[in-house]
């Protein structure tokens, strides 16, 4: 199967399975809409569909697709779970989460009735064959009804631990093959959707990427991050590749070093248990953060598509230097938080929250000094951090450029002139903000910072569909640019792995401690103070 | 046209425009003149988003913090008389948040006495979805008598903001030879117009294939078929149906008509079913061949030539007061396939409309989905989107042109 690409890219050749004997590959009257390519009739299986996940993103995605009008009129979902759940129970779970989360709510009442009607639970354990023959034999009634043509997208929305089951089992129920015959000699594509974290370190990484390999081919298969689906995301891309202006300082030799914070003013919420086993590291720093790094720093793709992208972003994380154990303890900080006050609130130190270890020393935050060693970025820092229960939410990427060579307007007594910035908000108050010294009016040469700040929310009043809306709409479209590769997942553990490696030995330093409410960790700063850097305040 | 003496109808427009300035949003003072001049006005926008003035702080802020803006286009609307006056207020009002842009509204008349040039400027902000942004824009009502009103350009051109994509939208019917709507046409990347309010449907539309080379072109019009597209190219965008479109022998369209008796009134009430029917034909590539049914009381039909199939084409005007003028009721195509008749239906009811395939003797897919009419201001911020030709609406608009001349009645063509 080849890559197709995103709707008003470069096409290239037709689409591997649209063709039919009496017409084009096109659609006449599509041309020019909205969409020009929207999803082939499908059946969307969601596997754990009575979990917190269906309920709370994939329900109003969906519901929200379709009143946009993205969803084939044939599309039909299929739940499969253990719990025992009518055909009317499972809608209603769905329609419950709609109701509640859904920036389209409550569902209308008829609408709703007409969607729903296309929607089927099927009760069976993970491991009993029988209820995966069940659901082979569902799909292919439904591909009968329905003119669902055997296309299938399974959304694995179980804990990653079951992926390895239920990939299984869908091979040896014949669901993972896109080669099956479904009349006039078309094929019907099958493709999973699998959610984050994708392993613990580069070894379970791997097994889970072989396990799954077993039955899917890695085109068939979607590693859901969302972030990746977010629009500022894409912004980047775009303010990188659509402007003339910024690429040719994008480098070395303009830029002094990057920032990238992924700060969170929550604490564990409830997730006590999978917190304490997979700290920040692990959690943000190995998808999120190393993602955004990669978007930021790649070289332009030969082309806008799944392949080209994917093989630049993992050529960055190729050229990260890996860490000794040495340089953890000298280029990382790792800290924890203590009691404080978040937004006025009293919160109750790490240590104290519900199913943590009351002596853990699992990292709420981590601060990593890191270097891409390629002839575009050698010798620019990347200071990367992310924590839990610090002062605001804001994740950003922000660009300090080098110092004008001379400082014609240097004063006695002046403070030093700032440098100039460009941040790069994803969230909240998506937007991009330029920071350059202005002549402050008035005799002599006073120089004070100033901002222009660009914000797509008050530019472009659009609403910005839900990150989980344009991840299913593309894996369905069948465009793997925003998902991650298999070779990428494994090079980021490959990254990080020394790093938890020496912590864990002690050779890394020692776990410092922060108030919730603050910053992180003082020797956060003295990393950056070392550098004659300091860190933003977003 | 209903107006007093004009100074006084300028006046009425004024404090009606002026409604904007008193909203809610606005957040300056609100700021107008009587005879003024372009350079005090000029002088006036600049300082409106100033913060302190000359204590050197910037004026551009970063989160949070009073009025960031980014500016896209630049907005001329005209106001032709009192009635789009209202239209344009509420319209502009309804725009809101979606705008972040400049508005100049633009009351023009070369016969008016009185002074030249009144100015009046307010400026808004709208809160975004989550609270978190806000979009602001400022609108400046120019009124422009005497002869000063023969030369727009010089008095519109100093107040755009340089370098940004201008739009002018024309409420109403567009007095396309006219000088007025000739230098605005310069001025512009894009004119925004409704088919629908044309009091001469054809030649309207004519005008408007002509106007295409000069600039874009929006058609409010055809922004309201936008859902009804999505709906239509829907039923073929699965490959086992697609086999169906060059075997299309019948495209019935229904569309709403006032009731007689209502107070309602649509100039062109036509022009959605026409541009829709044209759409079709031009994607499909039918041609028109002869026809059946001259224009009466809004219907018409028509006998196209299409792909493999002569192409029966109905457009039929319902008498109707639970829809606006002009809004579809129903499509209905049909083919002939190698296992039967095929029919697609989109059937509206209400604020829902219910969508039908019968093909392939399989049982018919039936569905309910949403069909909320747009407001002005939702079909005017959907084009404000665009900022190039669409040779998608031209090509339909080329069609519509050809089908309504042919089905012109006798008496009247020529």
């Amino acid at each position: 199967m080849t890559t197709q690409p995103k709707a008003g890219t470069a096409r290239h050749g037709a689409p591997p399975h649209d063709a039919t004997p009496t017409s084009g590959d096109r659609n006449p009257l599509r041309e020019g809409l909205r969409l020009e390519r929207i999803p082939e009739p499908c059946t969307m299986v969601i596997i754990g569909a009575t979990g917190d996940l269906t309920e709370r993103k994939l329900a109003p995605a969906l519901y929200n697709l379709m009143l946009s009008g993205f969803l084939p009129p044939e599309f039909t979902v299929v739940g499969f779970a253990r719990r025992d759940l009518t055909d009317q129970a499972f809608r209603d779970h769905l329609r419950a989460g709609i109701d509640e989360y859904s920036r389209n709510r409550p569902a209308s009442a008829s609408i709703w009735d007409s969607f729903s009607s296309s929607m089927e639970y099927q009760r069976g354990e993970f491991h009993d064959a029988a209820a995966w023959a069940e659901l082979a034999k569902r799909l292919d009634r439904i591909d009968r009804d329905r003119g669902t043509a055997g296309n299938r997208l399974f959304y694995l929305a179980v804990p990653p631990a079951l992926h390895p089951e239920i990939v299984r089992q869908l091979g040896a129920a014949g669901l993972a093959s896109s080669g099956a015959l479904h009349g006039a000699g078309r094929k019907g594509w099958s493709r999973v959707i699998v959610e984050k974290p994708f392993g613990s370190d580069l070894e379970s990484a791997r097994t889970l990427n072989r396990q799954v390999r077993e039955v899917f081919d890695e085109e068939q298969i979607y590693r859901i991050d969302h972030y990746l689906g977010k629009e500022t995301v894409q912004n980047l891309s775009v303010f990188r590749f659509g402007n003339g202006l910024f690429e040719p300082i994008w480098n070395r030799r303009y830029i002094d070093s990057v920032q990238i914070t992924v700060a969170e003013t929550v604490g564990v919420e409830g997730r006590g248990e999978f917190y304490d086993q997979t700290g920040a590291l692990r959690d943000i720093v190995q998808n999120h953060a190393l993602q955004l790094m990669a978007v930021f720093a790649m070289e332009p793709p030969i082309e806008f598509r799944a392949q080209d992208l994917r093989d630049e972003k993992v050529k960055v994380l190729r050229a990260v230097k890996p860490m000794s154990p040495g340089d953890v303890a000298h280029d990382t900080v790792r800290g924890q938080y203590t009691a404080g006050w978040v937004a006025g609130e009293a919160v109750a130190a790490y240590r104290d929250e519900p199913e943590v270890a009351p002596d853990s020393e699992t990292e709420s935050y981590v601060a990593l000094k890191l270097e891409i060693e390629s002839w575009r970025w050698a010798g620019v820092p990347f200071f990367v951090r992310t924590g839990k229960a610090l002062p605001a939410r804001a994740t950003e990427i922000a660009v300090q450029f080098k110092q004008a060579p001379l400082a014609l307007f240097a004063r006695a007594g002046a403070p030093p002139m700032e440098p100039n910035i460009l941040a790069i908000r994803v969230q909240p108050d998506e937007g991009i903000l330029l920071r350059f010294g202005a002549k402050v009016p008035g005799p002599g040469f006073q120089i004070r910072g100033v901002n222009m700040d660009f914000r797509y929310g008050s530019s472009f009043a659009v609403d910005s569909p839900d990150a989980y809306e344009t991840l299913i709409l593309d894996a369905m479209v069948g465009d793997a640019s925003l998902f991650t590769r298999d070779d990428e997942v494994e090079r980021a553990w490959e990254i990080l792995d020394p790093i938890s490696a020496a912590w864990a030995a002690g050779e890394g330093g020692s776990l410092h401690f922060y108030d919730a409410g603050s910053w992180g960790p003082t020797a956060a700063d003295e990393m950056l103070a070392r550098d004659g850097r300091a860190w933003r305040r977003p | 046209m209903s107006r007093s003496t004009a100074d006084d109808g300028a006046l009425s427009v004024h404090r009606r425009l002026m409604r904007l300035g008193v909203a809610e949003s606005a957040v300056a003072e609100p700021w107008a003149e009587r005879d003024t001049s372009v350079r005090a006005v000029g002088a006036q926008l600049a300082r409106l988003w100033a913060v302190g003035e000359g204590d050197g702080e910037p004026v551009v802020t970063e989160k949070g913090l009073p009025h960031s803006r980014a500016s896209v286009l630049n907005l001329i609307v005209t106001v032709p008389d009192d009635a789009a006056a209202e239209r344009v207020v509420a319209t502009m009002l309804g725009l809101g948040f979606r705008h972040p842009s400049r508005a100049i509204v633009l009351v023009a008349d070369p016969d008016a006495p009185g002074p030249p040039l009144d100015a009046a400027i307010s400026a808004h902000c709208h809160d975004g979805h989550d609270g978190t942004d806000r979009a602001c824009y400022e609108a400046v009502v120019l009124g422009v008598r005497g002869e000063a009103a023969r030369h727009l350009s010089g008095i519109v051109a100093p107040l755009l903001i340089h370098d940004l994509p201008t739009y002018v939208w024309w409420p109403g019917d567009p007095p396309f030879a006219d000088a007025i709507f000739d230098q605005l046409v310069e001025m512009s990347d894009r004119v925004i117009v409704d088919s629908g309010d044309f009091a001469d449907l054809l030649v309207g539309m004519r005008r408007l294939t002509t106007l295409r080379r000069r600039s874009g072109v929006g058609d409010l019009a055809w922004r309201r078929l936008g859902w009804w597209q999505e709906l239509t190219a829907q039923f073929f965008d699965a490959p086992r149906f697609r086999r169906y479109l060059p075997n299309l022998n019948r495209l019935a369209i229904r569309y709403a008509v006032p009731a007689a008796g209502s107070g309602a009134a649509s100039a062109s009430p036509l022009a959605g079913a026409v541009l829709y029917a044209g759409w079709i034909a031009a994607r499909l590539t039918w041609r028109r061949h002869r026809t059946v049914g001259p224009l009466t009381n809004g219907s018409l039909r028509l006998s196209l030539e299409g792909r493999h199939e002569m192409v029966d084409l109905r457009i039929e005007a319902v008498p109707t007061d639970a829809f606006a003028p002009g809004d579809l009721l129903s499509v209905r195509l049909r083919a002939f396939g190698e296992t039967g008749a095929a029919e697609f239906v989109i059937e509206r009811s209400g604020g829902e409309a219910v969508v039908a395939t019968n093909a392939d003797g399989m049982t018919a897919l039936l569905r309910r989905v949403t069909m909320e009419p747009s407001t002005e201001a939702e079909l005017l911020a959907a084009d404000l989107l665009n900022d190039r030709h669409d040779p998608i609406y031209e090509e339909a608009l080329r069609a519509a042109a050809v089908f309504l001349s042919a089905a012109r009645p006798i008496e009247a063509g020529g």
